[in-house]
């Protein structure tokens, strides 16, 4: 995980920030219940709220930032409405995994952890998702899709209704 | 407390418990290597180089984090941790660029020092390549992230020692490595350029910049800072006669390895090419040189000559709060003596008077009550018309980590954001001026409510009745009118300090330097005494001071009312020991204050003036009434490192040393002496003022029988009450134990001559006097004060050319709708007018005033802002209002 960019959104209304912070006010071990609070809220954490939230919870802005490119799950720019995940696992690499990511690729016209302009799709890969019999897979939001090929990304990419 | 006994390299040794094994192997003189381990840091196990071998575990353990236990058996330099720190090294160097052949860290590296002594020539694994990543555009530090080693020391001195948080770590594994927010460079980030983390930094990943002199130091010197009153110990690094390099004298108790910008970068104003090198005489309004000795025969003849023709007190020394104790011994027995005047004065007049006389008068001590380490054991700590963050760095560091790690709860007041405000528990911001208000205000609710003290006031002080009779008027709804303060934060601050077990007052310039300062520390004093909150550990009245040594220049008695030890001049006991020990008669009448010398110069009836390291002219109110004074003298001879605007006046200008030249002594804020230590020769001609003083006194016919400081320090010690060696009040001996005392002999040792001699601390009521309102055409009120990156009048800060560079010019600050309502943008240049006068400068636009209010800087010479005031004096100190003014902004256009 890259070190926090430049915040994309500067209108961002960060009003709603202080409301999740009174729950954890000046409680520093709230951090992380915190940071996921306003991740929930607006899919990603806007680096501009990080001085907030450190001056909510007596921490310093450094801190902050440091514990979020800590783990992998907090992001610091906007994600797509639906998060494609490529798996990389041994299994999956065996069954050709890597061209379904290249596939993908291609579809989205992303590399791996962009996000499309319109916001729609983020591309991400992970290590295995524990499903190796059904090889290669694929994750869109919280379904899994196994067996892939190519046929199957097209069609599961061009769906309009998700 | 149980010791704790185990087996170490087959020796037993015991320790206390809660000790780690590191602290009892380095104690037993056994050295195991660390990279991330410092005595003023939380230990945090990462490099890992200090793990030892226990039997009884199967790993090994990182020395530096496991706390001892009964039994261990442990072995510090066995084959497989001596295999094992080879390999951490190692793989250090494998990521680390093989760039030691032209590193300015040189010897210091500590990487390289383990390496070789490890025995560590070629690295076997492949390496890692690094490209340096130097990326600061500013002149104090750069860094090359391609030389860390992840050792966190930077990380943790930015956090627990100076609690700035400018950097943490950001990224994960390899990624990972120290950043600021949203990884901008430094400059553009929090951090103060404090160069603590460059002192703490074990390799060339983070090193000074644009040093002055480069080179290995061939010594070094402990010494103490000379910027500001906090009295940091300093380290000077010296080759070849110069400084080539400042760090913090890791063993000092005041700064506790810290350091801030001035301390760290603005040492350079020592080699400054500005430096005076010989005397100088003006001849037909230019400066010629001239030889010592005709100096000191033109000065001696001169003052000879108006002393006979005009009487003694046509003559006036004004001393000097940047000179050493001994030097300021040394002046006023000059004057009392050689000149048989009492008309001697030094620079704390203009910035701290009001806080020595409000202080003698109400607890008979002319002195911080308590020491650093005291006031951060505070519970509750009230910081008032201070800046300490950018004032007095050491104290602004000590308050952040009270706050921060010790769950002390700051109440500030100050109308104006600071770098404290995100400290502080509850923040007052009363309208300027009305200090007094609101400190009765408070009082009365203390009494009112019942929560003071009532054993304290009954035993040890006296006046209670006549406080509480005239806190009366001083009803909520009367303070909340008078000072802005809703009334009930007057109630809880009341409350948050009475109820705190221990609690301290810090206050600075911005209650000093106002016409009611001297009122103001009374009433603080009345708070302190009310609640019993002085006189013990972890509670008591921090005064800070502006210049290195203030506090000891008026201990030495360069004072006008006052012997050396605060005695009185009508004290007869006090005047036959100096009149028997300077073997001559003492004058009688109390001398002239520093402002009464320019009035008394300017009528006429001061002839001649002698005047060391202070700098009125930038200083003073009315610059052009103090250089039309001095103009006007018959004979004016200024000593001083530089040719400032006061020495531009004087007949004569003799060459000064600066700290780094001579021995001696500062007293801190804290009343702590400590050691002035010679590190370099004398530049040019330039003499220590000691040897000036003694050289003219001699010239006069009162040769005076010191051949060194070393001997003024002995008669002081002597004679001097509250130096004499049986007054010295250790507070810290008693906790750390006589090992401390023995290794901190040269440290200094604080002093503390309250309370009075009859125990008792006496109550005063002060009555809230209305600041002046604004006058007509002038609606906004000017806050002037203290900035980061300068000291005091800016006399000495603005000679390192590094701070110049980095803050070149003075602005005003202005608030963001005052701003939109006048027309004025960021950078746009502006004329500041006063009643007295108006300067030239430009606006920056900050969040951080009330309304209808400006700041500014005092320290830029080409922006003097003193000449904005109008003479106020404050009553009993005589000091003069330096602080608030009205004003009025004119733009002034690109065309002129």
């Amino acid at each position: 995980m890259p070190v926090v960019e430049a915040d994309v959104s500067s209108e961002i209304d960060l009003g709603p920030v202080d409301q999740l912070i009174d729950k954890y006010r000046q409680q520093r071990w709230g951090l992380l219940p915190l940071l996921q609070d306003v991740q929930g809220l607006y899919g990603y954490i806007p680096p501009r709220a990080i001085p907030r939230i450190a001056s909510g919870l007596g921490l310093f802005p450094s801190q902050v930032q440091g514990v979020i490119s800590f783990y992998a799950l907090f992001y610091t720019s906007p994600r797509g409405k639906n998060v494609v995940r490529v798996c990389r696992g041994t299994a999956c690499h065996v069954r050709g995994g890597k061209t379904i990511l290249k596939l993908v690729k291609n579809e989205l016209g992303i590399e791996e952890g962009e996000t499309t302009a319109d916001f729609e799709y983020t591309l991400e890969t992970v290590a295995c998702i524990g499903i190796c019999a059904l090889a290669p897979n694929m994750v869109i939001n919280n379904t899994t899709y196994g067996q892939m090929n190519p046929r199957k990304v097209a069609r599961l990419l061009n769906r309009k209704d998700r | 407390m149980e010791a704790i006994t185990i087996t170490l390299n087959g020796v037993e040794v015991s320790g206390y418990p809660g000790m780690t094994i590191l602290d009892l192997a380095r104690e037993s003189g056994v050295e195991i290597p660390t990279l991330c381990h410092d005595p003023h840091l939380a230990p945090s196990g990462a490099c890992r180089l200090c793990l030892v071998e226990e039997e009884h575990s199967t790993g090994l353990l990182p020395s530096c984090i496991t706390t001892l236990r009964p039994g261990m058996v442990v072995h510090t330099h066995s084959p497989r941790v001596k295999e094992h720190r080879k390999t951490i090294i190692q793989l250090m160097l494998a990521s680390h660029p093989d760039t030691c052949m032209v590193c300015d860290k040189g010897n210091h590296c500590e990487l390289r020092a383990l390496a070789s002594e490890m025995g560590i020539g070629l690295v076997g694994f492949k390496k890692i390549p690094q490209l340096a990543m130097i990326e600061e555009v500013n002149p104090f530090l750069q860094r090359d992230l391609s030389k860390c080693i992840l050792c966190a020391r930077c990380i943790r001195a930015d956090q627990e020692l100076v609690v700035e948080g400018a950097i943490d770590y950001a990224g994960r594994g390899f990624t990972s490595k120290p950043a600021t927010l949203n990884n901008v460079p430094m400059e553009k980030s929090e951090c103060t350029f404090c160069g603590t983390c460059v002192a703490l930094c074990p390799t060339g990943a983070l090193m000074e910049r644009e040093k002055p002199f480069h080179g290995t130091s061939a010594s070094t010197v402990d010494t103490i800072c000379p910027f500001c009153g906090c009295g940091c110990g300093i380290r000077l690094e010296v080759k070849d006669n110069r400084i080539v390099c400042v760090r913090p004298d890791m063993s000092s108790p005041v700064n506790k390895g810290a350091l801030c910008i001035k301390g760290s970068y603005g040492y350079d104003f020592v080699h400054s090419p500005d430096r005076l090198t010989t005397p100088l005489f003006k001849v037909n309004g230019s400066f010629q040189k001239i030889s010592w000795e005709q100096a000191i025969d033109r000065i001696a003849s001169e003052l000879k000559r108006i002393k006979a023709e005009h009487g003694t007190d046509s003559l006036a020394v004004f001393g000097s709060s940047r000179c050493t104790n001994e030097e300021n011994y040394l002046l006023q027995r000059f004057a009392r003596i050689a000149l048989g005047t009492n008309n001697i004065d030094n620079g704390s007049r203009m910035h701290s008077s009001s806080s020595r006389v409000g202080l003698g008068w109400a607890i008979g001590s002319c002195v911080t009550t308590g020491s650093l380490d005291e006031l951060e054991q505070s519970e509750v700590i009230v910081v008032i018309g201070a800046n300490p963050v950018v004032s007095a760095p050491a104290v602004g560091y000590a308050l952040k980590r009270a706050v921060r790690f010790k769950g002390a709860r700051l109440l500030l007041i100050d109308p104006r954001q600071t770098g404290l405000s995100h400290f502080a528990h509850l923040w007052l911001r009363p309208r300027i001026g009305t200090d007094v208000a609101l400190l009765n205000g408070i009082a009365r609710v203390i009494i009112d409510e019942r929560l003071f003290d009532e054993e304290f006031v009954s035993r040890k002080t006296e006046n209670f009745a006549e406080l509480a009779r005239s806190l009366k008027t001083y009803t909520a709804e009367r303070v909340t009118k008078l000072t802005g303060v809703p009334g009930q934060d007057v109630q809880l601050a009341a409350r948050l300090f009475a109820r705190a077990e221990r609690a301290s007052i810090v206050y600075g310039n911005g209650v000093t330097q106002q016409v009611t300062g001297t009122d103001a520390v009374m009433a603080m004093a009345n708070l302190a005494m009310l609640t019993g909150k002085i006189g013990n550990r972890g509670n008591g009245i921090f005064a800070l001071q502006r210049e290195s040594n203030a506090q000891g220049a008026c201990d030495m008695g360069s004072l006008p009312d006052f012997l050396p030890g605060y005695q009185c001049l009508d004290d007869a006991k006090a005047r036959k020991t100096f009149e028997e020990r300077w073997g001559n008669h003492l004058p009688d009448n109390a001398g002239l204050t520093a402002w009464e010398m320019i009035g008394q110069a300017e009528a006429g009836n001061i002839k001649g003036m002698f005047i060391v390291e202070e700098n009125p002219v930038s200083g003073f109110p009315s610059p052009e009434l103090v250089r039309k004074a001095l103009s006007s003298l018959q004979f004016l001879v200024v000593a001083d490192m530089f040719l400032t605007e006061t020495a531009k006046l004087a007949t004569l200008v003799l060459p000064a040393s600066s700290f780094a030249e001579k021995e001696g002594s500062f007293t801190n804020f804290e009343g702590r002496v400590q050691s002035v230590c010679k590190a370099i020769e004398p530049l040019g001609d330039s003499l220590p003022e000691w040897e000036i003083i003694r050289r003219l006194s001699s010239q006069m016919g009162y040769p005076v029988p010191y051949s060194s400081p070393q001997q003024i320090k002995e008669e002081i010690e002597e004679i001097a009450p509250l130096y004499q060696r049986m007054e010295y009040a250790d507070l810290e001996a008693d906790e750390r134990g006589p090992a401390s005392l023995r290794t901190n002999h040269s440290r200094g040792k604080r002093l503390y001559g309250g309370p009075f001699p009859s125990g008792f601390e006496r109550f005063s009521a002060v009555e809230f006097v209305p600041p002046d309102e604004s006058e007509d055409g002038y609606p906004l009120t000017l806050l002037s004060g203290s900035v980061l990156l300068h000291a005091g009048d800016g006399t000495i800060s603005s000679q390192s050319w590094r701070l110049r560079k980095q803050s070149p010019h003075a602005w005003v600050e202005i608030n963001e709708t005052d701003a939109k309502d006048l027309g004025f943008n960021d950078g746009d240049a502006v004329r500041m007018v006063s009643p007295a006068g108006s300067v030239s400068t430009i606006i920056r636009v900050a969040s951080t005033l009330p309304p209808r209010t400006l700041f500014m800087p005092v320290s830029f010479q080409d922006c003097p802002v003193n000449g904005l005031f109008d003479v106020a004096l404050d009553p009993r100190s005589k000091s003069p209002s330096l602080k608030r003014c009205s004003v009025r902004l004119e733009r002034i256009d690109a065309g002129g």
